[in-house]
């Protein structure tokens, strides 16, 4: 059984002042899956989380949740969904309980039911010690807890996360990973989140789609998505070519049979695509010693994520933030919001 | 406009405000602190005012307590849309507006917690004054009219302020709007000296401000007694004034989500 929870077709975004954020986007998620939106910072991924939590109304495209249409029914859409924000929106002069109790006031939940699911939420995230000291007194992972705690109290279908790690230390990240996966494997709860650590993606998400400038570029399963590499990545760092030029070595390494392709060629560092790379080492050392060329060192790894975002946008997602590009649109994009 | 949970939505929405107020002693302490301040200074500063022909007290304070209520009202209601700022930053908001809840109710629920405050505030000053000597014709039943006008008129501000927290976004600018709006509003009214004794331009103007219909009901409370019509009047213009700039708040949060 996989029915679409969400469904969007080319959802579009254009802020007063022209800002192109979220540009004829479609995608759908099935029920019960963990779903991921990865792209760097100023990509458009909150900008489409705000569509579909009806915060935000789309310039064009449609945008379905639960079987509604965000836009027209906004209220049904409220109902079905969790959200859980950024910013870790709890409020410090309430105690953790008052919290959790005020958010399910805001869903209607009936007195005794808010009663009980109060309890079973703070003993899930493990807040049950401290639910009644004031939030001012919690760490940051306690809040962000209690902050998703939040988003859970009336059973929604989805949760919505964004940035769920944002900002947060290993551990409480592993922790964080931990609740979601309970969630997904426990209750049956669909989870959207938005995320910029490929590590988070990789190890959370079922599906992943990757967001760049405001388009989807690829979307798929983490492995689909590395399996498109088409191989695992060697990269040499060569001592001398002795005399043999970039070019006639760029071509013997092509012609060699598992090598995929040559990415890149930086003074004398090569990077290659090469199926089953293991195997595959001791012909390149072989036929790279005929020709007479010293190898230096050697890395091989398995593709990642990020080398899939360097694929599809010849960007590297970490290099990304703090480009002056980014920080010219999501400061474009602040302005129009407000 | 109004689902069948507006009143369980406002009345929560007021209930965390309520909280938060609670939950400052030294905000609680200051409240109360500052009217006895307001009228001790005042009194004395003001004393010989009331010589001038034609003043309608025989003691300023007389004449001016009732005029301390509707500053201290309008300063409560005027800094009602920092709360809107401040959540906002805090994502609170966007959490709010995320959940099945009118916006109506975002608007009246921070409204009410004003009314609520200024209410109380209103008879914390009537009781100092007391203290102090000053006239209150209306005799004790009066603190209800007087705390129903308080009330009202900081309703009418709080919706006015609202509405600018829901377009500035950030608190410099509100607190930047909120002080250039108050004093003015302060001095178009009759709150500080009677119309008979302002040129008649600002007279004019003071009958257009929504202070002056807060003002003079309570005034005669204090001054002449029960005077029906002027009270009536007065409830229901300051009742439909909020009306209209609570209704503006929602109809700009509603629009900060396109």
């Amino acid at each position: 059984m996989s029915t679409r929870i969400i469904e969007t077709r080319e959802l579009t975004k254009r802020y007063r002042g022209g800002v192109l954020a979220v540009d004829g986007v479609s995608f759908c998620v099935k029920e019960g899956e963990i779903f991921g939106l990865l792209g760097p910072n100023g990509a458009g991924k909150s900008t489409t989380i705000q569509m579909l939590i009806t915060l935000i109304r789309p310039t064009a495209g449609l945008a379905e949740v639960c079987g509604y249409d965000v836009s027209e029914n906004p209220d049904a859409v409220r109902r079905c969904i969790g959200y859980v924000s950024q910013d870790i929106a709890v409020d410090e002069s309430l105690t953790g309980r008052e919290n959790l109790e005020l958010q399910g006031r805001f869903y209607h939940l009936p007195k005794n039911i808010l009663e009980s699911r109060t309890a079973e939420l703070l003993e899930m995230l493990e807040l049950t010690g401290r639910a009644d000291d004031m939030v001012s007194t919690y760490s940051g992972g306690m809040r962000k807890r209690l902050d998703i705690a939040e988003g859970l109290i009336h059973r929604p279908r989805i949760l919505f996360l964004d940035e769920p790690t944002l900002g947060l230390d290993i551990q409480t990240r592993r922790r964080i990973w931990d609740y979601i996966e309970e969630l997904r494997s426990m209750h049956g709860i669909t989870v959207f989140l938005t995320t910029h650590y490929m590590e988070e993606a990789d190890h959370l998400c079922d599906r992943v789609a990757i967001i760049d400038e405001g388009r989807i570029v690829a979307i798929g399963s983490p492995a689909e998505l590395k399996a498109q590499i088409g191989g695992d990545l060697v990269t040499l760092q060569l001592a001398g070519r002795d005399g043999l030029c970039k070019d006639k070595l760029r071509s013997e390494l092509s012609s060699l049979a598992p090598v995929e392709r040559v990415v890149a060629d930086k003074t004398e560092t090569y990077t290659l695509v090469v199926r089953d790379g293991e195997r595959a080492l001791p012909g390149i050392f072989s036929r790279l010693i005929d020709l007479g060329v010293s190898i230096e060192s050697v890395n091989m790894k398995r593709p990642t994520l990020d080398d899939v975002f360097l694929h599809y946008t010849g960007k590297e997602l970490r290099d990304k933030e703090g480009t002056s590009s980014y920080y010219r649109t999501s400061a474009a994009i602040r302005r129009a919001r407000r | 406009m109004f689902t069948n949970t507006f009143f369980a939505d406002t009345w929560w929405v007021c209930w965390r405000e309520l909280k938060h107020l609670l939950g400052q002693k030294m905000r609680v302490f200051m409240t109360l602190f500052q009217p006895f301040m307001w009228l001790t200074l005042m009194g004395n500063l003001f004393e010989r005012v009331a010589m001038i022909p034609g003043f309608p007290a025989s003691k300023y304070l007389d004449y001016m307590t009732p005029g301390i209520v509707v500053m201290v009202t309008l300063f409560a209601g005027m800094f009602g849309g920092m709360s809107i700022v401040w959540d906002r930053r805090l994502g609170f908001f966007q959490k709010l507006l995320a959940a099945p809840i009118s916006r109506a109710a975002v608007v009246a629920g921070k409204m009410l917690a004003i009314g609520i405050q200024t209410a109380f505030q209103a008879v914390v000053i009537l009781v100092i004054a007391w203290g102090m000597g000053v006239r209150f014709e209306a005799g004790p039943v009066g603190i209800l009219p007087l705390a129903v006008l308080a009330f009202l008129l900081s309703t009418v501000f709080a919706g006015l302020s609202l509405s600018l927290g829901a377009v500035l976004t950030s608190h410099e600018a509100l607190i930047a709007v909120v002080n250039f709006l108050t004093m003015p509003v302060v001095f178009t009214s009759n709150a500080m000296m009677p119309l008979d004794l302002m040129p008649d331009w600002l007279a004019g103007l003071a009958t257009w401000n929504p202070l002056s219909y807060a003002i003079n009901p309570m005034r005669g409370l204090f001054l002449n007694g029960w005077a029906w019509n002027e009270l009536l009047t007065g409830a229901v213009v300051l009742a439909l004034v909020s009306l209209v700039t609570g209704g503006l708040a929602t109809t700009l949060i509603r629009r900060s989500l396109a």
